[in-house]
């Protein structure tokens, strides 16, 4: 039997009693202790970059000149189906340019990340399967449209655990919540112990990111008082009592969290970066998430989520104008992060993965829902991801979008292949992460998924 | 050769039939035109790149008459003579390619990749004998109580049906549990409470042959036996106090009579074939008291919202089978054709939610009515004000060029708002030099310019304002007509709308529009230079204009205070004009096939199943699960409860007895289970006393070294398993020894704040954001029918323990409670908290412990402990 074997069984819903003995030291550890991959890993974390609502992929990433010597005529072939209705092609307000040696053309609201294009892998033919919200948000973060499967996050921290005992393995980071909120890191039917451990970045002082880290009638000797005195209790009780494994393991997390209450406020206090290193991030709520990101990347969490805002702020239905502004926060600390993983030399074995719900419509919204028109609708049938860092081949574009960057027509990506490249860059084989569930072996990518080779470095 | 003879049939000409002429004058244009919207996406279900999509056609038809291309839709609407259909849209097709796609259609519209395959109707699904000899479809039969070696130690049949299977594996049971371990299990089992030390004493003092009897059917007696026990039954029901919304709290107000009538239920010993039926159709079932099982609709009128998963919660739930897996096909490894799936939600989609008021007919229309003359009220002031605003808009933009000229003292401000002025300062000074209307105005400011040149552009720049007031109107009436009275907002998301050029619109939003607030907040626009509402609207209104805006906010004012709380009322459902749904093919719901018959699952079902005749057939499908003759229902039941009293299933997978779940650990255990429970009339506590009194309930934990070799798991039950208290358990116990423990039952739920010491049954479960604590220690998402907990350790709930304020507050209390001498309070903890005295080591720790530290961290070291936290 192997360790995944074992933890296996351990989540089969056996409870308790599927831990005795054999699996004993799978409980006695703590679930989330590191474990190996299914193949040597290229990634060892995973930072994720949500820009939730939808950024508009033709604004940014995936530049169209036939929509702009299109501009104000309608689609030839007519439009696609959206989820409200849309008019005539509208052109991009922004200019792009080529970046680099690779030659990416990225668009001008992006200055600083587009200095990094040699760094990026650009998937212009991303796909999901719904131009609404909650369906498209549940399927890039558990890759199913409806509530009930569990998060990204989840099954990489179940498949690997993290190494960081100190710190939770999955970390999720929003100024106030994205749309669908806490279930978008659930490890629904998962061990809890997987789900993800959301902060609020309103909250700026690092004791209150993690409740209860901090006992506060306490000192630190008197609470060493208290566990020492629990230690012997609890010895006493297993003495009389019977030993157990699960007993056992209530004690050694006790210790484990009293070390915790050491480390983790620090790994959340953004003060203790330079001053010019809090400029560059910027101080705005994503600045501060991207500078989380990056300490807790750098204390081994295993996969830290930052949502770009409270509620949808990349949804510009009315005015696409808007982009630019939401731009101007999420450049600077995108680029200031890859910058310092690279300088430490993180970025190789860190995966970065930049990217919203969905893309938008090349065509203005023309509904009765919005209050000028010049904005665009949702799309879901093509859209920009970036990605960058362990595993992924730098200074490239990946598929393509039809003429006006509708619909993903080179090299489509679906949702279930983004996953399966994700694990795989993660050393982890997307058919082989399985949890058995009320008698059926679950995936994050279903029973579809592909990995996309050729964005593998 | 195919092609050929197919369009010999259809008698086409030689030339436009010919298969060369097709791909290189039709399927091009087609695919260049068409196959944006009539292939996959299927627009008015036409496709149009096969034969058999051709053959078929969409919403209006077949596309195509062979030979006849003036009679045939898809001709008409690509040369755009049809009513209606004008196709592509947004433009059309070059007159050649029309012409050649006729003469196809002339020449038989063939279609040169071969005939349409042919189309049989889908086999009839064949259940198998092999399929129906799975063992859980196999009717409960009572089986023989084995005869054991053990005998001595046999109280119940139970006892003879696990201690069979030890001794074919040549194991011995353990000791049995001590008296007080054997309370304290009893009572957090049966009341999710620990025993109070008078509890314990009372029992470990009688030394009756009934004792441990008359402590079971204490408990069961007791009411926090329901909110223990239903607690259970909710996780199944996937109960919450509100929806899952994406974007705001919802809460179901009346929620919670759902979760008291469980409760209640559970208490009462209502029999589980009543409770089941009344779940699924409590409005049909015959009782004198209409109200009595209509609040168990709460099973699905309270559903999650985002997805319909009534058919995955009435059959994993009741039945442990998992149809919703044969949504989009046949069920890959249970006997459950993909056609089931739509028979059971054709049962839903044929049944609508309802409410059904707890008041009288008169408190009710009374409300309803006053509720109704609110809102007008309500509407009608906000349609004043809005005029109002609008009109004062205009009056003001009419003056434009006096407060520009004001704002540099070129003009007299003394008749001119004092207000507005400011806003004027302020707006002229955060605005950018190149603003697209300002420009000139900025420039002239620049070099300081004559003052004819300022009052020219004054003028100018009040004509823009007053025209883009004036568009923006005739903006808003031309989409009124479009959009009609009252749209839905399917329709407004559907309305192709005239709109301002963005430039203007931001013009006019910068004049004329309320404060914005976009992008998640990220974004703020502050209010329009001329715009004023609400209360600011006052100082401009005079007269009888003042007098009816007074009126209209005193009659709004005065209903809402009139108006009490709503009336209470049950959430429920009701059955709506019955309808077949077809099945939909690969789960796509655009695109349907056979109808499927409601009727029970066909596995359930001897031969053909019988179609539901009666509404919507909700009374059918619960008589049919509710049967004493069903294989699975008394059988998954009767599981759950072996699962909540030994943390383990006889079947581990206690929602799925499918091929996939888990096989029975001893089908003869659970088939007497689930017999004996049928036999008792479908009596819960009946079940549980049997359970509870027999040998193998009151094992206790030993370790059994050569046991442990065999079967490390403990799978075959030869001792007791170490079960941790779950959230609720541990958050009560809590509350309990701390002397905090508000038992008031029922009613509304209130959040888990630091105020609330009622049970955590009663408090607020939330869909869109649960509890942290509850979800810390493993509460189930109330997204979807949850089977069992599962159980994690991590550190955090150890820094909820250490840490938490709430945990204070316990230990605190418990510390109040203990009074006397040191060596008497730690004999009192030790009472309290576990049921026993302190051995003489615990009693040194302790006193060495409080001589530097305080009682409240004692009692806090106390309620960390294993054996507080832990049952045995």
């Amino acid at each position: 039997m192997t360790r995944r074997d074992l933890l296996h069984t351990m989540g089969a819903g056996f409870g308790m009693v599927g831990l005795r003995d054999l699996a004993a030291a799978e409980f006695n550890a703590d679930p989330l202790t590191p474990k190996a991959p299914h193949f040597p890993a290229k990634a060892k974390r995973v930072i994720y970059l949500f820009l939730n609502g939808g950024p508009s992929q033709v604004d940014t990433f995936d530049p169209k000149p036939k929509l702009t010597e299109y501009h104000g005529k309608p689609i030839p072939a007519g439009n696609l189906k959206t989820e409200r209705k849309t008019g005539n092609l509208l052109k991009s307000p922004f200019t792009f340019k080529k970046y680099g040696q690779s030659g990416i053309e990225i668009s001008e609201i992006f200055p600083k990340l587009a200095e990094c294009a040699d760094d990026l892998c650009v998937v212009r033919s991303m796909y999901t399967d719904r131009p609404n919200h909650e369906p498209s948000l549940f399927m890039l973060n558990s890759g199913e449209k409806l509530p009930g499967r569990p998060s990204m996050g989840s099954w990489v921290t179940y498949g690997l655990g993290t190494v960081n005992q100190n710190l939770p393995g999955f970390v999720v980071l929003c100024p106030g919540l994205p749309v669908l909120g806490h279930q978008l890191w659930s490890s629904t039917f998962l061990p809890a112990v997987y789900q993800g451990t959301y902060i609020n970045t309103e909250e700026k002082s690092s004791e209150r990111l993690i409740q209860n880290i901090r006992n506060k009638s306490l000192t630190r000797e008197q609470q060493r008082e208290e566990l020492d005195l629990l230690a012997k209790l609890n010895r006493g009780h297993m003495a009389q009592q019977g030993s157990d494994p699960q007993l056992e393991a209530c004690i050694q997390s006790a210790e484990i969290a009293f070390r915790m209450q050491a480390e983790a406020p620090e790994a959340f206090d953004i003060t203790k970066e330079p001053a010019q290193t809090r400029e560059r991030y910027g101080d705005t709520d994503f600045g501060r998430g991207c500078l989380i990101a990056k300490r807790l990347a750098e204390r081994g969490v295993r996969m830290v989520q930052v949502y770009f805002g409270n509620f949808q702020p990349w949804d510009n239905h009315d005015d696409i104008m808007i982009h630019r502004t939401l731009a101007a926060q999420a450049d600077p600390p995108i680029a200031a992060l890859l910058h310092d993983l690279k300088a430490s030399g993180m970025l190789d074995d860190t995966l970065v993965i930049i990217g919203g719900e969905f893309g938008r419509t090349p065509v203005v919204e023309v509904s009765g829902l919005i209050k000028v028109q010049n904005g665009r609708d949702h799309n879901n049938q093509g859209f920009s991801y970036v990605l960058t860092g362990g595993g992924v081949k730098r200074g490239t574009v990946y598929g393509a979008t039809d003429d006006f960057g509708f619909k993903a027509v080179e090299n489509p990506v679906h949702i279930h292949d983004l996953h399966a490249t994700v694990l795989h860059l993660m050393g982890l084989d997307h058919t082989r992460l399985t949890y058995r569930y009320s008698g059926r072996d679950f995936r994050l990518t279903d029973v579809a998924g592909t990995v996309v080779r050729d964005i593998l470095a | 050769m195919r092609a050929f003879f197919l369009a010999c049939l259809l008698g086409g000409s030689a030339v436009a039939a010919d298969s060369d002429f097709f791909e290189a004058k039709v399927r091009p244009v087609l695919a260049a035109n068409c196959y944006g919207c009539h292939t996959d996406t299927q627009m008015g279900g036409l496709r149009l790149d096969s034969a058999e999509g051709l053959r078929k056609g969409g919403k209006s038809g077949a596309p195509v008459v062979a030979g006849k291309p003036d009679d045939s839709l898809l001709i008409q609407a690509i040369r755009q003579t049809h009513p209606r259909l004008k196709m592509p849209p947004g433009g059309k097709l070059k007159p050649a390619e029309i012409e050649a796609i006729a003469e196809w259609v002339k020449a038989g519209a063939v279609w040169p990749t071969g005939p349409a395959p042919v189309v049989s109707k889908t086999p009839e699904y064949v259940i198998t004998s092999q399929q129906r000899a799975f063992w859980s479809f196999q009717k409960v039969r009572k089986p023989a109580v084995p005869v054991v070696k053990s005998a001595a130690r046999v109280q119940s049949p139970i006892d003879n049906f696990v201690f069979a299977k030890l001794e074919a594996q040549g194991l011995k049971p353990a000791r049995p549990a001590d008296k007080r371990i054997l309370i304290r299990r009893a009572t957090f089992d049966l009341t999710g409470l620990p025993p109070t030390a008078e509890e314990v004493d009372g029992f470990l003092a009688d030394g009756s042959p009934g004792a441990f009897a008359k402590v079971v059917d204490r408990l069961l007696a007791s009411p926090q036996y329901g909110e223990r026990w239903g607690r259970y039954w909710l996780d199944v029901a996937r109960y919450s106090d509100d929806k899952l919304n994406s974007t705001q709290e919802e809460p179901y107000p009346n929620a919670y009579r759902y979760r008291d009538w469980v409760i209640a239920a559970f208490n009462s010993d209502l029999p589980y074939d009543t409770f089941v039926k009344a779940q699924i159709a409590g409005d049909m079932l015959e009782s004198k008291d209409p109200l009595q099982y209509l609040p168990a609709l709460g099973y699905y009128s309270l559903s999650p919202e985002m997805q319909d998963e009534r058919v995955d919660a009435t059959t994993r739930g009741f039945l442990g089978l998992t149809v919703a897996c044969a949504q989009c096909h046949d069920h890959k490894f249970d006997p459950i054709p993909q056609k089931d799936y739509y028979s059971l939600q054709g049962v839903f989609s044929s049944t609508e939610l309802s409410k059904e008021p707890l008041a009288p007919k008169d408190v009710v229309d009374k409300w309803d009515a006053e509720k109704k003359a609110l809102d007008k009220a309500d509407a009608k002031l906000k349609e004043y004000v809005a005029a109002q605003t609008d009109q004062l808009g205009s009056i003001l933009a009419s003056q434009t060029a006096r407060f520009l000229l004001a704002s540099r003292g070129l003009g007299p401000a003394d008749d001119l708002d004092r207000e507005t002025l400011e806003r004027w300062t302020k707006y002229l000074a955060s605005s950018k030099k190149d603003h697209p209307n300002l420009a000139r105005w900025f420039e002239l400011a620049g070099r300081n310019a004559p003052r004819e040149e300022f009052e020219a552009a004054a003028r100018e720049f009040q004509a823009k304002v007053e025209d883009v007031n004036e568009e923006k109107h005739l903006v808003d009436d031309k989409n009124k007509i479009k959009l009609g009275l009252d749209p839905s907002r399917n329709d407004m998301s559907q309305a192709d709308l005239f709109s301002l050029s963005i430039d203007n619109y931001n013009f006019w939003r910068d004049m004329f529009s309320d404060a914005r607030s976009d992008a998640g907040g990220a974004l703020k626009t502050s209010a329009g230079v001329y715009y004023y509402s609400g209360k600011q609207i006052d100082r401009f209104l005079s007269g009888e204009w003042k007098r009816q805006l007074d009126a209209l906010r005193t009659t709004a004012a005065d209903l809402k205070k009139a108006l009490p709380a709503q009336y209470p009322f049950l959430q429920t459902i009701k059955d709506r004009n019955p309808r077949d749904l077809r099945v939909a093919i690969r789960g796509d719901v655009n695109n349907r096939g056979e109808v499927a018959p409601r009727h029970l699952p066909s596995i359930l079902c001897e031969g053909a199943p019988k179609p539901f005749s009666n509404g919507s057939g909700r009374l059918e499908l619960a008589n049919g699960i509710a049967d004493a003759e069903n294989p699975l229902t008394a059988r998954v039941i009767a599981n759950r409860i072996w699962l909540h009293h030994f943390g383990q299933g006889i079947v581990e997978t206690p929602s799925n007895f499918g091929n996939m779940g888990a096989r029975p650990g001893n089908q003869e255990l659970l088939d007497y289970l689930a017999a004996s429970l049928v036999e008792h009339g479908w009596s819960i506590k009946q079940l549980h006393r049997e359970i509870m009194l027999s040998s193998v309930y009151a094992l206790s934990a030993e370790e059994i070294a050569a046991n442990v070799a065999v079967d490390p798991d403990n799978r075959l039950l030869w001792r007791a398993n170490w079960q941790r208290l779950d959230a609720e358990t541990l958050r009560d116990s809590l509350l309990f020894v701390g002397g905090n423990m508000d038992l008031q039952a029922g009613g509304p739920p209130a959040h888990f704040d630091e105020k609330n010491r009622r049970r955590s049954v009663y408090g607020f479960i939330s869909r869109r954001k649960m509890d942290s604590m509850l979800a810390l220690f493993d509460f189930p998402n109330p997204n979807n029918t949850s089977e069992q907990r599962v159980v994690t350790n991590v550190p955090l709930q150890r820094l909820f323990m250490m840490n938490s304020a709430f945990v204070e507050d316990q230990a605190s209390g418990l510390a109040k409670r203990l009074t006397g001498t040191d060596d008497e309070r730690v004999r009192q903890a030790y009472r309290t908290l576990y049921g026993r005295a302190p051995n003489a080591q615990e009693l040194q720790l302790a006193l060495g412990f409080v001589k530097k530290n305080s009682w409240n961290e004692y009692a806090r070291v106390l309620l960390n402990s294993n054996e507080f936290g832990w049952v045995n």
